[in-house]
């Protein structure tokens, strides 16, 4: 605990410091702390963790997105790689077919998406736990399955060729290029989730999560604010899949959007906290390290990451996120004993 | 206690990272990195006979002396994995050579990969037409491209059976692809459209309205295109319209399937289809090959899986062996090109395929789609233990379906 | 006029009638006690009222001159009816303040596209709600405990959490399902003591249902005795304690009415 301290403590209070000069300065600070990173980590190690770390990103916007639904709402979806596979093949249409760039291509992607969710959101109104997991789980599946039947969309083949992102004669046709798209987006998606959560209406998801018919009695629409919650992870989750496609080399397939990618999303979000607000980040990292790190095991890997699940289920429900908040409430606990709060965010 | 504890733990995580990370490129060691679709049993096996293979190389002293380390990494024929594990191995295992891999939706990612990172890439059964018309100059097809199994078809059709083909279309998209792939070939080689042509339902059960209408038709040929079950069934409702065996029945793609003869029994004799290898080849070097395979991975009938992997790690093996390697720490980009144009030289293979392989420099698919040949099965007998024979080898030009 | 009037209120669930027939009127400015036997339809009612429940055809109730009959919960929330429950249902994993924080959520008056875009006037807006939650926190004795998971409070202070959340609402009617379960003696007057303090400062008109019939006896202005699902008497305590039907259905027939008046004495 001690350790945990002395790394926490500056950190929390350089935080405090940086807020106290703008709301937005440690913000700033991290973006521009993490755009070098793709020089960093060719120059130690690869390109291929360049490509790591783009995949992490993506995996981040899915999971904040999906942390928002499951964690904070309360809503069991299986419904997000769906989705996040209609955001892809959206943008990948309307680039392939229209010739649209993708500053235009990819808002109509997370657009789609986003109108996709309220669809997949319709049925929380009525429904709950594992029925809705699998009214979720149906819709989702649909969504693949229609891609993998239509040729329009890719069937056997997928969509090939899929333009790179280009903005004034910068194109984002490599790992360390396209990075700078995908960690800008990703800051955004993260810092935006943060506004969404810390507001009043992140207080009605947590209570709509919490107690449904307490909500709805201290004045909360509860169904609008399931959909809302669903409309907002859906546009994560768009936003996601039409920066998957677009990222060279510029491939989409249906089986990219399948229950296992679904049960990696989940796993991500289980170890990383639900419900914490860093939840999905820290459980994208560590997923995509450990993955990559035992990828020459992969008869093993499935049984790996199953058991794991387990485990979390069973001793660690709140993830690692679960255990720092753990921490931070044990500390105010003793500070509210000893009758002073600390000041702890 | 609990502190030196948590330090130790970070400590032993962030060594075995490093550990990980850091691959040292041993001089006299050719890299090859694999990616291919390890999930089921088949797959499994076929991934084992590519390592075990490669270990008999180095056993029998290697190749010039130099010893092949192999890679293999599993991509679950997902595309996004592929990439990645095609990203791994280029750029973190520092491959000489990738292979992969067997799903096309695969490939089709990769080939724009290793194109861009100048590192040759070797196909062990991907048919899609379109991998090879990216114009990569650093991808090879072992197998049949998609664009020649065309019209393989239609070529011993016209020129074997009759111009007077009846078409019964079942609604999936496979048989529907088949169906119309068959019928452009036929106008577009021989100039004739269907005699009779008709949509059937996906798990169509009668079809004694259209085999009258064909029987009065007076064709040379039916092709059934339908998945296995429907196609048995339309096989022998074929006999019971008094259709006579003189008709030939042609099967679509999935007629290779079991069901097929063990359904529709004596009404199988005689329906063929395309592949890339039989296992009913009788020439001596299939004999031997169908006996390896079902001596170490207990397998009876090897399909186009096993025959594909087997011929690429012969051709890798030939062209290694005239690629002049330095396989120093400075010389990973000029291997690359070697190995890429050793492969490029390999010409009139004669594997376990269809045909004979070649490859040449241009990266078009005329150079980089190595087999043109693709081989007709037929039913001799139907029922359980169904016995097929090679009824043809049909080669197409090599701009063929381009 | 009544602030909270019924009509023929009627709930049934399968042939069951929970609630039957009640015609209930709530004077602004008092503390309404409501008793009954278990079963006899006092959580039904507050179920029908706050929208948790649809009454049966033909039931009418009118809250401050608007009709809120079948009116979804949020709705009739927003009109000021602010309830408890008899779990309290607290937000366990969400804090102390969090826990007020969502009861305030009627008169938050940024949208979700603030929320989303402009964080800064959230952050302020936010702040001001905060202060006027720690306001109230101070009054319930809470203050301490804000940061708190509500989950790690005594069993006393969640009762009070409940108490802070339904006011965080700024109801003009509060109604507590049993407030009392569950608490020492102690901690019952403390209780009691503060919801006088609340309804003094904020003008609130009280609607209670209780088991300890000694806090209705010695709180309420008006008590109305339910039997099932029906009203069986109406009026200040001690009409209601000197009623026979109210005794008997309380007590059974057995016991003498003197016997019975010192039990609801004690």
């Amino acid at each position: 605990m001690t350790v945990a301290t002395a790394i926490v403590r500056p950190f929390t209070q350089a935080v405090g410091k940086l807020s106290a000069v703008h709301r937005l300065a440690p913000w700033l600070l991290v973006y521009l702390l993490l755009l070098p990173l793709p020089y960093v980590l060719s120059g130690l190690f690869n390109d291929y963790y360049v490509y790591l770390a783009n995949r992490i990103c993506i995996f981040i916007l899915l999971t904040v997105g999906l942390n928002i639904v499951k964690g904070f709402c309360g809503q069991v979806t299986i419904g997000h790689v769906g989705l996040y596979a209609i955001g892809a093949v959206s943008s990948a249409l309307v680039s392939l077919h229209l010739g649209a760039p993708f500053w235009v291509s990819f808002p109509i992607g997370v657009l789609v998406a986003g109108v996709a969710g309220i669809i997949v959101g319709l049925p929380s109104v009525r429904l709950e736990g594992a029925y809705l997991a699998l009214a979720t789980l149906g819709l989702g599946e649909s969504v693949r399955i229609m891609i993998a039947v239509t040729p329009l969309f890719g069937s056997s083949t997928g969509l090939i060729g899929i333009p790179t992102p280009e903005i004034g004669g910068f194109v984002f046709d490599s790992f360390e290029r396209y990075y700078y798209l995908l960690i800008t987006a990703t800051m955004i998606g993260i810092y935006l989730s943060f506004s969404i959560l810390r507001s009043a209406t992140g207080r009605a998801f947590m209570a709509i999560r919490e107690d449904t018919i307490a909500a709805s009695v201290h004045g909360i629409n509860v169904p609008q604010y399931k959909l809302l919650a669903f409309v907002i992870s859906a546009l994560y989750a768009g936003a996601a899949g039409a920066l998957f496609a677009h990222m060279p080399p510029g491939y989409i397939h249906h089986n990219n959007f399948t229950i296992i990618e679904m049960v990696t999303l989940l796993l991500m979000v289980v170890l990383g906290g639900i419900g914490h607000i860093w939840g999905g980040v820290i459980g994208a990292i560590i997923v995509t390290i450990i993955y990559d790190q035992t990828l020459e095991f992969y008869f093993y890997q499935p049984l790996l990451f199953g058991l794991s699940m387990v485990i979390l289920v069973m001793f660690m429900p709140r993830g690692i996120g679960g255990v720092i908040d753990r921490y931070f409430v044990t500390r105010r606990f003793i500070g509210a004993r000893e009758g002073k709060t600390d000041g702890a965010p | 206690m609990t502190a030196t504890k948590n330090r130790l733990i970070a400590a032993g995580l962030a060594a075995s990272l490093v550990a990980g990370m850091a691959t040292v490129a041993a001089a006299g060691e050719i890299r090859v990195g694999i990616t291919m679709r390890m999930i089921s049993e088949n797959g499994q096996k076929y991934g084992q006979m590519v390592m075990d293979e490669i270990d008999m190389i180095n056993k029998a002293g290697g190749i010039n002396g130099n010893t092949i380390n192999a890679t293999l990494l599993n991509d679950e024929c997902k595309s996004d994995k592929g990439v990645a594990n095609a990203t791994k191995l280029i750029f973190q295992e520092k491959v000489h050579l990738l292979i992969g891999s067997t799903c096309s939706s695969v490939s089709l990612p990769i080939v724009d990969v290793t194109a861009k990172a100048e590192v040759p890439q070797i196909i062990p059964h991907s048919t899609n037409a379109k991998i090879t018309q990216k114009g990569s100059a650093w991808v090879f097809r072992v197998p049949v491209s998609g664009r020649y199994y065309a019209g393989v078809n239609a070529k011993y059709v016209g020129e074997n059976i009759g111009k007077k083909i009846a078409y019964l279309c079942a609604a999936d998209a496979a048989s529907q692809n088949d169906c119309e792939a068959m019928q452009s070939q036929m106008k577009s080689q021989h100039g004739v459209e269907p005699a009779y042509a008709a949509q059937v339902q996906e798990k169509e059960v009668d079809f004694r309205t259209h085999m009258q209408k064909i029987k009065t038709a007076n064709v040379d040929g039916i092709m059934i295109a339908a998945l296995a079950e429907t196609m048995a069934r339309a096989l022998t409702q074929s006999y019971e319209a008094g259709i006579p065996a003189s008709v030939r029945r042609i099967g679509s793609s999935s007629a290779s399937n079991s069901p097929v003869p063990s359904i529709a029994g004596d009404a199988a004799k005689g329906v063929f289809f395309a592949a890339a290898y039989a296992a009913a080849d009788r020439r001596p070097i299939a004999r031997l090959f169908n006996e390896m395979v079902r001596k170490r991975y207990n397998i009876n009938a090897p399909d186009h899986d096993f025959s594909q992997a087997y011929d690429l790690i012969r051709i890798v093996e030939l062209a290694l062996g005239r690629a002049d390697l330095k396989l120093d720490s400075g010389s990973l980009a000029a291997d690359r090109t070697a190995i890429r144009d050793a492969i490029a030289s390999v010409e009139n293979y004669q594997g376990l395929a269809s045909g004979p392989i070649s490859f040449c420099a241009a990266p078009t698919p005329q150079c980089r789609d190595g087999n043109r040949t693709a081989v007709l099965i037929a039913y001799t007998k139907g029922g359980e233990n169904y016995v097929t024979e090679v009824l043809a080898r049909v080669t197409m030009p090599a701009d063929f379906g381009l | 006029m009544a602030l909270l009037e019924t009509t023929k209120l009627s709930k049934s669930f399968g042939g069951l009638r929970a609630v039957s027939d009640l015609d209930i009127a709530i004077e602004p400015g008092t503390i309404h006690g409501l008793i009954g036997p278990n079963g006899s339809g006092k959580s039904t009612f507050f179920n029908l009222v706050t929208g948790v429940y649809q009454s049966d055809p033909g039931s009418r109730i009118v809250f401050d001159g608007t009709e809120i009959t079948n009116m979804p919960s949020h709705e009739v929330g927003a009109l000021g009816i602010a309830r408890t429950f008899q779990l309290l249902r607290l937000f366990s994993d969400m804090t102390v303040l969090q826990n007020l924080m969502v009861g305030y959520h009627t008169h938050v008056s940024y949208s979700i596209l603030t929320a989303i875009f402009d964080r800064g006037a959230v952050q302020r807006y936010d702040a001001r709600t905060t202060e006027e939650m720690m306001d109230l926190l101070e009054f319930i004795g809470l203050a301490d405990y804000a940061e708190m998971p509500a989950s790690e409070l005594s069993g006393g202070q969640r009762r009070l959490l409940a108490l802070g959340r339904a006011m965080a609402m700024r109801p003009k009617l509060l109604m507590l399902d049993e407030p009392a379960a569950g608490l020492s003696p102690v901690n019952v007057e403390h209780f009691l003591a503060i919801v006088m303090k609340l309804k003094e400062k904020f003008g609130l008109t009280i609607l209670i249902v209780e088991h300890i019939l000694k806090v209705v006896m010695e709180t309420c202005d008006t008590v109305t005795v339910l039997d099932y699902g029906e009203k069986i008497g109406e009026g200040t305590p001690n009409e209601v304690k000197d009623d026979h039907a109210v005794i008997e259905a309380y007590l059974g027939q057995e016991m003498d009415d003197d016997e019975v008046r010192a039990i609801l004495r004690t």
